[in-house]
């Protein structure tokens, strides 16, 4: 996991799929649930599903969170905390809603069409499993 | 690869996060610093009984480092608010509005008047008289009570309640500036700095974020002052003029407006030509002068926004 080369090349791969991914995944999160999050709750969420690695760093859902909250997709609320400062908690809106109906089409086909070069369940590529 | 630097603090990871994201805008960085830290000290108060540096450790993997984060942060700021900003219906459509008509300079210098920013920035120039008044108050009654009350064991709780206060008041002041302006500014009151009252307040008297807060609270009671004078002033002027044209026009027409209202020099009525150069003058002079307001207001909210970035946003 810590050796250079073959692994970096690996990461960048990663990096540059999630450009996009994250925020499908969030606006995913956040439609799932009734309760609003804030971004710790969000990261554990996501790290949960994959037993403690998510595909994102924790660092960099909260960028994304802000430019989707900018953009009316979110709405969001400061909670005060005793554990240090306080919290913004987010909530989908129905605009939100909208957009992630829309780009979950968008996210099967690509997959879909990606799969028929790339072979849908080769178990060397079980690495980027797409599960939810 | 960054092993040797790996931050063995909260305030450790902050400080290496704010060294890689140099450069950037200074309000994005202290809204990185904020997530960062609400983040980190979250992940500490899950693990109870943990150093900080142990809890660092262990998350380093799925936390990311300062690079990843900042990098992070630079990238989603450049694509994706550059893709969601032009969904703004006004500013679209502004720019649209500009980018399809010629190029003539007269058109350019009156399309103005459909820039929203334009406008509200001129709000901004009449608000700021009334901001300017109550922060310049506030900081002035603040500061003479806060000296007068040193010597009590009550002096020091007002000191800090009086800087949080004005921090505050920056926060709101950034909010509103953004709003009227369009300059991006802090969306976060910036995280005190955790430890006892004494060890806040020195770093608080530390930063010279605080001392330029205040310095720009007193400085907005002149420059609001000027503003409100030369908007209200232009306002008038520009108004006035269109009043008297109209008034002039239906002179030169051969109507009287209001009794006794009517365009006369020396109390000697002017006849109907003359009437209608009078009326036509002032109504290009009046639509002049306050196209001109509108280019000022746009101005003066630009370099406004760039003082109160250095001001109020911390390093």
């Amino acid at each position: 996991m810590d050796a250079p080369g073959t692994d970096d090349i690996s990461r960048k791969f990663q990096r540059d799929l999630n450009a996009g991914l994250v925020a499908l995944v969030l606006l995913g999160v956040l439609a799932e649930t009734d309760e609003d999050l804030y971004g710790y709750d969000i990261a554990k969420r996501l790290q949960r599903v994959r037993d403690g690695e998510a595909l994102f760093k924790e660092g960099t859902i909260y960028p994304v969170l802000r430019s989707l909250a900018a953009s009316g997709w979110l709405s969001s609320r400061i909670v005060p905390s005793y554990s240090g400062p306080p919290r913004r908690y987010y909530r989908i809106t129905d605009e939100g809603r909208a957009v992630l109906a829309r780009w979950r089409s968008v996210w099967r086909d690509t997959r879909d069409f990606v799969d028929q070069f790339t072979g849908p369940t080769s178990p060397e590529t079980s690495a980027t499993d797409p599960t939810p | 690869m960054t092993a040797d630097t790996t931050p063995r603090s909260i305030d450790d990871y902050l400080a290496q996060l704010r060294r890689a994201l140099e450069g950037a805008d200074r309000a994005m960085i202290q809204d990185a610093l904020s997530d960062a830290e609400e983040h980190l000290r979250a992940e500490c108060a899950a693990r109870p009984g943990e150093s900080e540096e142990a809890v660092l450790r262990a998350i380093a993997g799925s936390y990311g480092s300062p690079e990843d984060v900042a990098a992070a942060y630079r990238e989603t700021e450049r694509t994706v608010q550059a893709a969601f900003a032009p969904t703004r219906p006004a500013v679209a459509g502004a720019s649209a509005a500009a980018a399809a008509s010629p190029p003539g300079a007269l058109r350019r210098f009156f399309s103005i008047w459909g820039d929203a920013r334009s406008w509200t920035s001129l709000v901004f120039m009449l608000l700021s008289l009334v901001t300017g008044i109550f922060y310049f108050t506030v900081v002035v009654t603040g500061v003479s009570l806060s000296l007068g009350l040193a010597i009590l064991i009550i002096g020091v709780p007002f000191f800090v309640a009086f800087i949080g206060f004005t921090r505050v008041l920056a926060l709101v002041e950034g909010r509103l500036i953004e709003g009227l302006t369009g300059e991006r500014m802090p969306r976060r009151a910036t995280p005190t700095a955790p430890g006892g009252l004494l060890a806040r307040i020195g770093a608080m008297l530390r930063a010279t974020r605080t001392w330029t807060t205040l310095v720009y609270q007193l400085l907005m009671l002149p420059l609001g002052t000027v503003y409100f004078t030369v908007a209200i002033t232009l306002a008038a002027l520009g108004l006035g003029l269109l009043g008297g044209s109209i008034v002039g026009l239906l002179q030169a027409l051969g109507f009287e407006v209001v009794d006794g209202w009517h365009t006369s020099v020396d109390g000697t009525p002017l006849t109907g030509l003359e009437a209608l150069g009078v009326g036509l003058a002032s109504l290009v002079i009046g639509a002049l002068l306050l196209t001109a307001m509108l280019h000022l207001a746009r101005l003066v909210g630009r370099i406004h926004a760039r003082i109160a970035k250095q001001l109020l946003v911390a390093d």
